[in-house]
């Protein structure tokens, strides 16, 4: 409050009006020599009350008769510069004086400073909510101000300049102006403080700058700046209110800490409900497409999630720390999400557990608003998790992720295989997708992926990646698994993209499993009835060995993914989503965490750039020696049966060799055989070295898992470096 | 694609076998409960019948009609299909002869294949054949034989599992168990594709160590129920992972193929821990089991279900353990690193070869009082121990030419022994080549 002018206190002269009146009669003073010199010489003292007017006047921020501004405006704050004395012939003023109105003038300074500041400001439509307010709390400070130099204007002129002694008693003299306008020149020096920093900044920057000041030691600054905040705030507190209980951005100046994305701001989901409306699960359509495409440009969830708001640092207000400031940007996203991106209904109900913590944010209740700001993030994210859950059944997509395109549903995978295989090893411009969604079907029916919700089952589409000449079926045959709005904002595109690839690769890997254990099948089981050659025994024997190592190899690689890498991060991904905590941000996060860990490490990828997939592309090529194998000891097989056979029409026909064409047939056939025998040779030393190389890489990867599955593939040390002593 | 298993249990031990197997896997006898539960694969075992109950792929086959009555007078008797049982109209048994047991499968081969021919055709793909029975007395061993022949011939692309009881090796009731046991081996070497030796011996020593029995002569009553319960938790946890699918394990061939390298060696033994029994006192339990506990216990020797005399080369050729229960998949990895640093299991020096570890889910409906129980089918090269007691006891008996008259009484003998012999040669030739793979110069290895 500027101090009550009519209650001045008088200020009382140290020395007696009577006493000096003798010392005035005795002699004259040295200063009263001055002075008649001066007076002799037509320059006089500028008289104190024309000077108090024109300071008057520079309180106001106007130039008075002997004192102007200067013009010199610029940057200069030195005080010295700020004021010029209009030279005159009859007076001078001197230099203490001049000091003195100099400090005076300052205040003018500042005054003009903030005035037009307002002035300016205050017209212009452009300016932020925060900035108004800002204006309309100096306006008020600058009413005051008025009404104070108005009282101080109407101290001079009531005392006639007649008598000195009295004026000199109680009137106005330039040193008490500066003693009653001191504490407004704090104030004012705040105020232009405030005005000069508020230069470029708006918003939320603006309060955090007025509140660095609220640090103050001094209680006058700390309160004048609570009550500068108190008003200043205001438009933000509107804002934070909006979005925190409504999810409601209003902020037509760009001032709040939240920022809104232009483009995505209008954009809404198209309810799940109207999109697959009409189905009748997956076994109704006859593999008929439900799930209708993204359009063109529709943007997808998690898109939508993450880039529709955005987090502006340097607008939040410095009162609010930031952990508190993403608390307030995840709940009006969490509630702006519920409602325009889910059910009406779900947007009611929760609103109806906010209204408890909808009270009045101000300023001055710190604790009050992270209290506030506590609970409506805790409604917001619950509230979001269980519509998530309970809704939209997060947790069922998860798991048929898993199940399927993780082949966690081993026997649906079998199934498909099964009838898969044949219709695949064919080049891949033969196969019709139809096909696939029939055997897809049948898989399902067959398997326990029966008891699955036709929700999910519906979800899920046999397709053909883009095919070049020349690949098969193996190559583009893929699973998929569709999702759409919500939920599409935790499993985004891109993470259905590293589902494919797992799938690609287990895939692959099921489909070296199927391979071996026919074969398996063939060469060991069925060896008890069909392979009745003793001289091939030996390198029976030694195929069957091979083949024990590549089923070593291959079931050790599975079990490693399965257990030690999807089951393990499940178990992990499991625990977050039980525990419920955090908001959709957290959840998204969690999720691709759990998906990274997992495709790194099934795909064994490397951490170094330019060297991620070495490791993969060893495996791959083991598979594919696998394979090669397979086909070798099949011809071999064959060769055998045919030996076999025509040893027992021998044997029936009495053992009568019949002459010399049989003979060369036989030479003919040693050849083939010797041929054979060297790639199944040749495979099975190459299927050997690949895998000392795989394990080798594997011990020196840097992450534990991978050198953990080196131990696996080489449990009993087999696969040692020391190659030589090793094998022979 | 359920890939169906067709039972077959033979003889008194085998149906007893069957018996206990089929009620643990049903509740009350009937399998209606299953019906809700989605995460099973019942088919693999069961079919449903008009009634919607589930009835067990199983053919029972006895020459003497006492087990079977009991089983049909029993309260889980309605489980079974009648058409699919078979008791020989004499009655009389198989006089715990093997050569009685032969020729009896030989008169009624047409009316075993047509039960057999039914239950394939009602399969939808049918994977293989699992044969309970033991291979000391007269049915099981020599029924047993005359039908794995058979079997091996008619489907030969399946898959023939047998879950056989070898007798007890120190003092057997059947006196001429070691002619049946060697005359069923060669069977079981050349036309099984993979054998679980439950050896009678051990079982007992397992019940009556884990009953602490102090008094012997409990023994033979009760003791021979809980082997029977013994043996069906082995089959039901080995038949876990057919029975409840997941990423691997699911079909019996992939398990198989896993474990037997060569085809020849395909005798399995078994471990399986914790090993309690109803009757027994439920504050036994000393303490929360854990992952390692139980992949430890299983290579124990004392908790294997075969006595075996290992030696000092003996080493696993491969190992499959079937864990069931609450388990954190992290610590799976954590026992096998503890296991491979305090090298409690020697493997095979020519081959890469580790100790496989399948997880799976608990039935729901068998209540037991342990987090984590665990099975182990290895196949490791100290069964060859176990050949070797065979033959020698065949050879003590056959030295002295006793209680051989029965067995020249049947046509497979009238003309001569050779047929002895021959299981001889088979059994140490399998002997011999246990023992060869032990040593890395298996890769050469040629049969002699």
């Amino acid at each position: 409050m500027p101090p009550a002018v009519s209650s001045l206190p008088g200020i009382v002269h140290p020395i007696e009006p009577a006493a000096r009146e003798n010392i005035h009669a005795k002699s004259k003073t040295k200063a009263e020599i001055l002075r008649e010199y001066r007076a002799k010489m037509g320059k006089s003292h500028l008289p104190e009350h024309l000077l108090l007017r024109d300071v008057l006047y520079l309180l106001q921020g106007i130039s008075g008769k002997y004192v102007r501004f200067s013009d010199l405006e610029g940057g200069s704050s030195d005080s010295d510069h700020r004021v010029v004395f209009v030279d005159d012939r009859d007076f001078i003023v001197p230099p203490p004086t001049q000091a003195l109105v100099r400090k005076l003038s300052e205040l003018g300074h500042l005054y003009s400073r903030v005035a037009t500041f307002v002035n300016e400001r205050g017209g212009e439509p452009s300016i932020g909510m925060i900035e108004q307010s800002l204006c309309h709390f100096l306006q008020g400070q600058l009413t005051e101000y008025y009404r104070m130099v108005a009282v101080l204007e109407s101290q001079m002129s009531s005392k006639p300049d007649g008598d000195p002694a009295v004026r000199e008693d109680s009137g106005l003299t330039l040193r008490r102006l500066d003693v009653w306008i001191d504490e407004w020149r704090l104030r004012m020096r705040m105020m232009s403080a405030c005005v000069e920093n508020c230069k470029g900044t708006k918003g939320g920057a603006l309060v955090s700058l007025i509140h660095a000041n609220t640090n103050n030691g001094d209680p006058f600054v700390r309160s004048f700046t609570d009550q500068l905040l108190e008003e200043v705030s205001k438009p933000f507190f509107l804002t934070l209110q909006r979005w925190l209980f409504t999810g409601d951005l209003h902020d037509p100046y760009e001032e709040f800490f939240v920022a809104a994305n232009p483009d995505l701001v209008d954009v809404q989901y198209i309810h799940p409900a109207t999109n697959l409306s009409g189905d009748g699960g997956f076994g109704g359509g006859g593999g008929t497409e439900t799930i209708v495409e993204r359009e063109e440009g529709e943007v997808g969830g998690l898109k939508l999630w993450e880039s529709k708001y955005t987090f502006r640092r340097g607008m939040l207000p410095s009162f609010v720390s930031e952990e508190f400031g993403r608390k307030i940007f995840s709940t009006g996203k969490s509630l702006n999400f519920i409602r325009y991106s889910c059910h009406d209904s779900d947007w009611v109900a929760t609103r109806s557990k906010l209204t408890k913590a909808g009270e009045t944010l101000k300023y001055s209740d710190i604790a009050g608003l992270e209290r506030s700001i506590d609970d409506a993030y805790r409604v917001a994210s619950q509230r979001l998790f269980d519509i998530f859950f309970d809704k939209f059944k997060l947790m069922n997509h998860l798991t048929a992720l898993k199940s399927y395109l993780m082949l966690g549903h081993g026997d649906f995978a079998d199934r498909l295989m099964d009838s898969l295989g044949p219709s695949l090893i064919r080049p891949a411009n033969t196969l019709y997708r139809h096909n696939l969604t029939t055997t897809l079907e049948t898989a399902i029916r067959y398997s326990n992926a029966q008891n699955d919700s036709p929700d999910v089952l519906r979800r899920l589409d046999a397709r053909m990646l883009d095919y070049q000449h020349g690949e098969i079926g193996w190559d583009v045959f893929t699973l998929e698994y569709k999702v759409d709005a919500p939920i599409d904002t935790v499993l985004g595109p891109d993470s259905m993209i590293q589902y494919q690839r797992l799938f690609n690769h287990l895939w692959k890997m099921k489909r070296v499993e199927g391979v071996l254990t026919s074969g398996w099948m063939r060469i060991s089981s069925g060896a008890k009835t069909f392979l009745r050659v003793p001289e091939y025994e030996h390198e029976w024997h030694q195929i069957r060995v091979v083949m024990a190592e590549m089923i070593h190899f291959l079931r050790q690689m599975q079990a490693f993914s399965q257990l030690e890498v999807i089951a393990c991060h499940w178990e992990i991904l499991v625990e977050f989503l039980a525990k419920k905590e955090g908001d959709l941000d957290a959840l998204i996060e969690a999720h691709r965490t759990y998906l990274d860990h997992v495709v790194k490490k099934v795909l064994l990828l490397h951490p170094k750039s330019g060297k991620e997939e070495n490791i993969l592309t060893q495996v791959r090529e083991v598979f594919n020696i696998i394979l090669q194998f397979r086909e070798a000891t099949d011809n071999f097989y064959n060769h055998t049966l045919a030996e076999s056979a025509r040893r027992t029409e021998n044997e029936i026909s009495n053992g009568v060799i019949t002459g010399v064409a049989e003979a060369s047939q036989r030479h003919d056939s040693t050849e083939v055989l010797s041929r054979i025998l060297r790639r199944i040779k040749e495979y099975g030393i190459a299927f050997s070295d690949r895998t000392f190389a795989i394990v080798a890489a594997l011990s020196s990867h840097p992450e534990q898992d991978c050198r953990f599955l080196a131990i696996r593939l080489s449990f009993n040390d087999f696969y040692k470096p020391k190659k030589d002593s090793a094998r022979t | 694609m359920p890939r169906e298993i067709v039972t077959v249990q033979l003889g008194q031990c085998g149906n007893q076998m069957g018996s206990v197997f089929w009620q643990r896997l049903s509740t009350k006898g009937i399998l209606e409960d299953w019906a809700t539960e989605g995460g099973d694969r019942k088919d693999v075992f069961f079919y449903q019948a008009d009634d919607e109950h589930y009835i067990p792929r199983t053919i029972m086959v006895d020459l003497e009609p006492r087990v079977i009555n009991n089983i049909l007078t029993s309260p889980s008797a309605n489980l079974y299909n009648r058409e699919n049982i078979f008791v020989s109209k004499d009655g009389g048994g198989a006089g715990n002869n093997w050569a009685q047991g032969y020729s009896a499968g030989e008169r009624t081969y047409e009316e075993l294949m047509e039960m057999i021919d039914r239950e394939a055709e009602g399969s939808d793909s049918l994977e293989g054949f699992m044969i309970m029975h033991s291979i000391a007395g007269g049915t099981g061993s020599g029924l047993g034989s005359f039908l794995l022949e058979r079997l091996n011939d008619k489907f030969p692309k399946k898959l023939i599992q047998t879950y056989s009881v070898f007798p007890n090796q120190q003092d057997g009731d059947v006196v001429v168990q070691p002619y049946n046991s060697l005359l069923a081996l060669k069977r079981l070497v050349n036309h099984a594709d993979s054998v679980v030796v439950l050896d009678n011996g051990a079982l007992s020593r397992l019940t009556a160590d884990k009953m602490h029995l102090g008094d012997p002569t409990l023994r033979p009553v009760q003791s021979f129920d809980q082997a029977n319960q013994l043996v069906s938790t082995v089959i039901a946890a080995s038949t876990q992972t057919l029975r409840y699918p997941g990423y691997m394990n699911n079909d019996l061939v992939g398990i198989i193929a896993s474990l037997i390298p060569t085809p020849r060696c395909h005798f399995l033994m078994t471990s399986y821990t914790p090993f309690t029994m109803d009757n027994v006192d439920k504050s036994k339990s000393v303490r929360k089991t854990t992952v390692l506990d139980v992949m430890r216990r299983l290579l124990q020797p004392k908790n294997r279900m075969v006595s075996t005399v290992p030696s000092k080369t003996s080493c696993y050729i491969s190992i499959l353990n079937i864990i069931q229960g609450d388990v954190d998949p992290t610590d799976v990895h954590q026992s096998l690193l503890r296991i491979r640093e305090r090298q409690l299991a020697t493997f095979i020096p020519w081959g890469p070869a580790s100790i496989q570890v399948a997880l799976t889910r608990k039935s729901p409906y068998v209540s037991a009082n342990h987090r984590v129980s665990g099975l182990m089918l290895a196949n490791h090269t100290s069964i060859a121990s176990l050949f070797k007691r065979s033959i020698d006891q065949y050879d003590r008996l056959r030295k002295r030419n006793a209680f051989l008259d029965q067995y020249k009484k049947e046509k497979m003998f009238e003309n001569g022994l050779e047929e002895f012999d021959e299981s001889r040669a088979t059994v140490e030739e399998l002997l011999n080549e246990y023992k060869a793979c032990e040593s890395p110069d298996y890769i050469s290895y040629v049969r002699s």
